[in-house]
């Protein structure tokens, strides 16, 4: 395995990855280089494969082809567990917490990976490592709700609680799968802040899927623009067009023909 | 895929055809010559049902009718308990969710599936048959024949929950690096749990009922006063034996549903 002088700062390579679901191709082959410290937005329209992008790079599919490399390790050989753990960590659409769990045993899952079988099995019954819940969740602001069953959380504080456990895994990649698209613009502003606040603050790289300009320009430092599985363009935030954007996400003919109008 | 369809339908409307020609056919079996209800028959049922009003009263006897429920109902939650207790591993292993090797653990799943079967589709009443063989007419009898085809079921029921969770949580677990021993303790286990509390209790209440049956072979309960009382066509005592009965169902069912609710707050 060569490593180029270059390659120092890569921290995830991808060269020709793709993928498919049965007749359908998510993602048509893809390379990029995204390096440590940046935060990388990943835009698109529904079904443009941003979210099988974001699942490759967490490592929780496989590509059918190419090859994904991880702080220098193939991502595909690596199994579930500790390490890969540390590498990345994924916030998903819909949170993906145990509802029937309380808060600090979801935000504490994040340490599964480093206890031992049996402080696993205690934890359930005396939460281990208590304080670095509680820590998180107060960065979180709520930390009131630390035994509060998890399904009686709002919607907006169960995503709170599932970035709380991304702090408490400690991955030094953070995905996130559109984070902020059910959020009015105050309240994504204020996650964003916080994802940004917890990546930029231990030098951990972010992508996230995100549809709004001004916030992609405020919050990133770069923005992908993927549509039907290809890479459409790939810019530092600060160059992104309003226009590129609306090419990005405009109804193509078919699609318009449907509401009969459009050209 | 219009031709697949159009045999699937009409094998439907052969079934169908087949179906009610047998019962039809089962009719004519059925002597139609003579009087249908066995000649003194009608009067004795309508003596049984006219016993209820009132049933029998007496403390004494109430006295002993609670003594005997209270029997067959610590057979019940005795024979449940220890069937928990076994279902619940083979449940996991039957589930696959837990292994070594994946092809290990198929294997010992498929193994384990097989044992659960064999376990439970034997009756509850043939295994007392065997045990009273090797414990003669003892609680031991009744315990063990309980918990071994219930624990069967159980088993098996335990194993399909554990695989019918959200797979979204699960992988959350996983991709957090938890193990799958982990994922089941923090993933499967807190979401089957509710249903698998569930389940367990209408399975207590089938219990009690077995147990009451079981105690007509000569261990002391419910069952063993029903028949006495039988014999003896005291009917009224049969309806309070009964009433016991159907109470001590309808308990189990509001304990259930109290226990499930204060599970979900």
């Amino acid at each position: 395995m060569s490593m180029k002088k270059s390659d120092a700062n890569h921290l995830l390579v991808a060269t020709g990855i793709s993928k498919s679901f049965g007749r359908v191709q998510a993602l048509a082959p893809l390379s990029l280089t995204i390096s440590q410290g940046e935060r990388v937005a990943l835009a698109g329209p529904s079904g443009s494969g941003k979210t099988t992008l974001l699942y490759l790079l967490a490592g929780i599919i496989q590509p059918d082809a190419g090859e994904l490399l991880l702080a220098g390790q193939d991502l595909a050989r690596q199994r579930p567990g500790k390490e890969k753990a540390g590498l990345v960590g994924l916030i998903h659409q819909q949170y993906d917490l145990v509802p029937h769990l309380s808060v600090v045993h979801n935000v504490l899952a994040g340490r599964l990976g480093q206890w031992s079988l049996f402080r696993s099995m205690i934890s359930l019954v005396w939460p281990q490592d208590r304080q670095v819940a509680e820590e998180a969740l107060a960065q979180m602001g709520i930390a009131d709700k630390i035994h509060e069953r998890t399904s009686h959380l709002s919607g907006g504080e169960q995503q709170r609680v599932a970035i709380a456990r991304l702090m408490v895994q400690g991955s030094r990649v953070i995905l996130a799968d559109e984070p902020v698209s059910s959020l009015d613009p105050v309240r994504a502003d204020d996650i964003l802040e916080i994802l940004t606040a917890l990546a930029g603050g231990s030098g951990k790289t972010l992508i996230a899927s995100i549809h709004s300009p001004s916030l992609m320009r405020k919050h990133f430092t770069r923005v992908i623009g993927l549509r039907e599985g290809r890479l459409e363009f790939d810019v530092p935030a600060a160059e992104v067009t309003d226009r590129a954007l609306e090419r990005l996400y405009d109804l193509d003919q078919s699609e318009a023909a449907v509401w009969g109008g459009g050209n | 895929m219009g031709r697949r369809e159009l045999k699937l339908l009409e094998s439907r409307r052969l079934l169908t055809l087949l179906l009610a020609g047998v019962f039809l056919w089962s009719l004519s079996t059925v002597d139609w010559r003579g009087p249908l209800i066995h000649t003194g028959g009608l009067g004795a049922f309508l003596d049984f049902l006219a016993s209820l009003f009132p049933p029998e009263l007496s403390p004494g006897f109430l006295g002993l009718a609670l003594s005997a429920s209270w029997k067959t109902l610590a057979y019940a939650v005795a024979g449940i308990t220890l069937a928990v207790l076994i279902g619940f591993p083979l449940g996991v292993i039957a589930s696959g969710s837990v292994s070594g090797s994946p092809r290990m653990g198929l294997g010992l799943a498929v193994a384990v599936r097989l044992i659960l079967a064999a376990m439970r589709s034997i009756h509850e009443l043939v295994w007392a048959v065997l045990f009273v063989a090797a414990f003669g007419l003892s609680s031991m009898t009744v315990i063990l024949a309980l918990a071994l085809p219930y624990g069967g079921i159980l088993g098996r029921i335990y194993g399909e929950l554990f695989n019918q969770v959200p797979e979204g949580p699960l992988r959350a677990l996983r991709a957090s690096g938890a193990s799958p021993f982990r994922v089941l303790l923090y993933g499967r286990l807190p979401m089957a749990l509710p249903d698998m509390l569930g389940y367990t209790f209408y399975r207590l209440e089938c219990a009690i009922r077995s147990a009451a049956i079981m105690s007509f072979v000569g261990i002391r309960g419910l069952g063993y006063e029903i028949q006495l009382s039988l014999h003896d066509l005291l009917f009224d005592e049969v309806w309070t034996l009964l009433l016991f009965m159907v109470g001590m169902v309808v308990l189990v069912d509001m304990w259930s549903s109290r226990v499930r609710r204060s599970l979900v707050s």
